[in-house]
């Protein structure tokens, strides 16, 4: 059984269609990669899947139990974990703060020590870099350190699944490659991960899977090497790869 | 008057909660020059509709320079505003009830069968050319063309070449007008006082929500319901269920409408 | 953290001197006064630390005001009377906090508004309970307690003592939240509502939970000053003066910070008081609103938490 499931799923703001009756399963432990160009529904799809957004129609199953359009919250408990492209951090909140939020109100593996739950807040810091940031400001990080702490406040909640929407988009190559490290960390734990990454390059070395989203509507699916070969790919990306 | 406040929130994202005690200050105005110079209240609506043009600068200043996000900040500065106005208006009359009493607009008008009282048939007949007037200017005019393209998106308008500031200038001129005019309507129909002015903030509030944020003749229809609600109530039930009726009808319509004004401005 | 219990310590101590000096009881009774909305201004920092902004505090005083003389005069002890009235704006806050499920932000603090309005109409309306516009008289004083000494219970220093130990309560209430778990709830949701709900936090009962604490705090003020005063009149205790007040001195004492919004309060009740309405008397209560609006215009950090949403970080 996949651990997430998207049946027919279709989005329209207005008369206009983000999505068009889309159908997507990640496995358990796999590593799968969302491409598609600008515009052609990748944050819509996470939002429907995450809970934040009811879909026209379609549904949603993780792990056996429909959570389609929410509320987030369910979604959060279950164990949906995410990230958000551009970082929607607890802005006046400290670093160590914002990852205790899910630390302390999650779940699963919940301490009762307000120290245990304290350490396990600096644990995941240092695991994403930012052990010695733990008292600033959310709002004071530059742009690489906040994508950290998005990273960080994702895992807080002990989640089974993390969609991870563009954690290497807008960092130096040094960011991006570290960003490689992160996503082969996660695998070997064991996590299941759904991702959009704007470079085809960068997700090839991490994914299982990779689907191709364009103009609402999943077209191609298969092996990273499988869909380079694709003409789909290089139809919905001209120009648009590596940007 | 609830016209002003809905362009206000169009143009500025603003909710001026100190409309209603503009709309009483107006209403002070006139009475104080119709009590000292006697002149008549038809002279007297756009001497009260200049005299509210320096608070309309202030006003915009003011506005014009609150943080994001806008609508809280404008609340809690407006807020303030109304406090300061009541405290100012209490000050210098004394808090008491006036009414402009012009005789001439107690006297009946036979229409037919009807004995209509002359001064509601000229709020009615002034609010009608009013919101005709105005409706013409936005929709006619090119100072209209740039009100309504500031009101949907300032930043495009000033890309093509409006000149936003003075849009919004000259609508807080308009609308504080249009409440100091509205204010010498009200005062010689109803006694006005300090305090009567969040009542007023209130109404023109429901009549913003039921209307739609700048749909004048939507705005029209609602004013006459709202009207007509509140006159029932009145000889329904007597004078005291009037404010609780209003509370209730602007609870009423913030939770009706979420889905459309409060939500479409919440983020 | 610990510096602010200490300083808070101090304070009380230094406050529970003037009685015992001999100050005119005008003097004590305009300083039992700005203890009790001090407590108030803190009570709606309470809220705001969890995100609403309430433009009808109010509400929750005349609650707690109508509450506790209602009982009081219907036989209980004022004590009694005084946590009945507490229990009664719990209540409505929560009731309030119930329109969090559908407003937001400047809507939601319509939507407070529009309450406490609706509230000082019924008042004004329902006179078989309330009295009407001449409100209820006659309120029993409240008792002097036998195991203290008359010195800090007689006349105006009772109430003194009294109002100076709520807003310590008040501020001992709120110092506690800020370092729970209640606290890291709150200004998650404060801060980016969905992304803490994505973390399993579901909002409504926290919020609701953060109007109760306020409305509580509040009513019990409410019905201390029921008390004291001894008369209730809907235009005196749900005069949007309790409205108005605590937002005024919260945001200008600096919203969420532990002591901030009550010294704000007595600083800008004592400056309105002892100085402002001397010179002025028609316009001293100009002073709260000239606060107001220099603080949203000049000091953007003292409205941090009003600037929700504004800030993102572009890429």
């Amino acid at each position: 059984m996949p651990i997430l499931e998207g049946r027919g799923v279709s989005v329209a703001f207005g008369g206009l269609s983000a999505l068009r009756g889309v159908d997507v399963a990640i496995e358990e432990r796999e590593v799968v990669g969302l491409l598609g160009p600008n515009g052609s529904g990748k944050s819509t799809l996470f939002n429907v899947l995450g809970g934040l957004l009811r879909p026209t129609s379609g549904e949603v199953w993780f792990r056996g139990q429909r959570i389609t359009g929410g509320p987030p919250w369910v979604a959060g408990r279950l164990g949906i974990g995410r990230t958000f492209q551009i970082p929607r951090p607890f802005a006046g909140l400290s670093v160590l703060d914002s990852v205790l939020v899910g630390v302390t109100f999650r779940t699963r593996h919940r301490y009762r020590r307000a120290a245990d739950r304290r350490a396990e807040a600096e644990r995941l810091l240092g695991l994403v870099g930012l052990a010695d940031k733990a008292g600033a400001r959310a709002a004071a990080l530059s742009l690489g350190e906040m994508k950290r702490l998005e990273l960080a406040v994702a895992l807080s909640s002990r989640p089974a699944l993390l969609l991870l929407d563009e954690l290497a988009s807008g960092l130096s190559p040094k960011g991006r490659e570290e960003v490689v490290l992160f996503y082969a960390r996660l695998r070997e734990r064991g996590m299941t991960i759904f991702a959009v990454e704007h470079s085809f390059g960068l997700l090839a070395q991490v994914a299982d899977r990779m689907l191709v989203l364009d103009q609402g509507q999943i077209v191609v699916d298969g092996p990273p090497p499988a869909v380079l070969a694709s003409p789909r790919v290089a139809a919905a990306y001209l120009g648009e790869e590596e940007r | 008057m609830a016209l002003g406040f809905s362009m206000i929130l169009g143009v500025s994202r603003s909710l001026n909660l100190a409309h209603g005690d503009l709309v009483v200050l107006g209403g002070y105005v006139g009475y104080s020059l119709w009590a000292a110079a006697g002149l008549s209240p038809v002279l007297l609506l756009p001497v009260a509709a200049l005299a509210l043009a320096p608070a309309a600068l202030v006003w915009d200043w003011l506005l014009k320079r609150t943080p994001e996000p806008k609508e809280l900040s404008s609340l809690v500065l407006t807020f303030g505003l109304s406090l300061l106005l009541q405290t100012v208006m209490r000050a210098i009359w004394r808090g008491e009830y006036r009414l402009i009493a012009e005789s001439s607009l107690g006297a009946s008008l036979q229409l037919g069968t009807l004995a209509l009282n002359r001064g509601r048939v000229l709020a009615a007949v002034a609010a009608l050319a009013v919101v005709g007037l105005l409706w013409l200017a936005l929709t006619r005019t090119r100072w209209g063309q740039a009100v309504r393209a500031t009101s949907i998106d300032p930043q495009a308008a000033a890309l093509v070449g409006i000149n936003v500031d003075g849009a919004r200038r000259s609508t807080f001129l308009l609308a504080l007008g249009l409440s100091g005019a509205t204010g010498v309507l009200f005062a010689t129909l109803h006694y006005v006082h300090p305090a009567a002015g969040v009542e007023l903030t209130l109404m023109a509030i429901v009549l913003s929500i039921w209307a739609g944020v700048g749909h004048l003749r939507s705005v029209l229809a609602a004013g006459l319901l709202l009207g007509m609600i509140e006159a029932l109530t009145v000889t329904g039930w007597g004078p005291g269920w009037r404010e609780p009726v209003v509370a209730l009808m602007l609870l009423g319509s913030l939770l009706a409408r979420s889905g459309g004004l409060a939500r479409g401005h919440a983020h | 953290m610990r510096s602010g219990l200490a300083a808070l310590l101090g304070m009380g101590v230094l406050a529970a001197v003037p009685p015992a000096l001999g100050f005119h009881p005008y003097y004590l009774f305009l300083l039992s006064t700005a203890f009790l909305l001090a407590a108030v201004a803190s009570a709606w920092n309470l809220l705001a630390y969890a995100g609403p902004i309430s433009f009808g505090h109010a509400a929750f005083f005349g609650l707690g005001a109508y509450g506790a003389a209602l009982a009081s005069l219907g036989g209980l002890s004022p004590w009694g009377a005084i946590a009945l009235g507490g229990l009664a704006g719990a209540a409505g806050a929560a009731g309030v906090g119930l329109l969090s499920i559908r407003l937001r932000g400047a809507y939601l603090a319509l939507g407070t508004l529009a309450c406490a309005e609706l509230l000082r109409g019924l008042a004004l309306i329902w006179s078989e309970v309330t009295g009407g516009g001449a409100g209820l008289a006659g309120i029993p004083a409240l008792p002097v307690l036998p195991w203290l000494p008359r010195v800090l219970t007689e006349g105006r220093a009772g109430a003194y003592y009294l109002a100076l130990a709520l807003l310590g309560a008040a501020l001992g209430l709120f110092a506690l939240i800020r370092r729970s778990r209640v606290g890291l709830a709150f200004a998650a949701l404060r801060e980016e509502e969905e992304r803490a709900s994505l973390l399993g936090l579901r909002p409504l009962p926290w919020t609701l939970l953060a109007f109760a604490l306020s409305g509580l705090v509040t009513a019990l003020c409410g019905g201390l000053y029921a008390h004291v005063v001894r008369v209730v009149e809907p235009d005196l205790v749900f005069s949007r003066h309790y409205s108005i007040l605590p937002l005024v001195m919260a945001t200008f004492g600096g919203l969420h910070t532990l002591l901030g919004p009550a010294a704000a309060a007595i600083a800008l009740y004592l400056l309105s008081e002892l100085v402002l309405h001397p010179l002025l008397p028609a316009l001293h209560q100009v002073g709260y609103a000239l606060a107001l609006i220099a603080v949203i215009l000049y000091l953007p950090g003292g409205l941090a938490g009003l600037r929700r949403g504004g800030r993102r970080a572009h890429p």
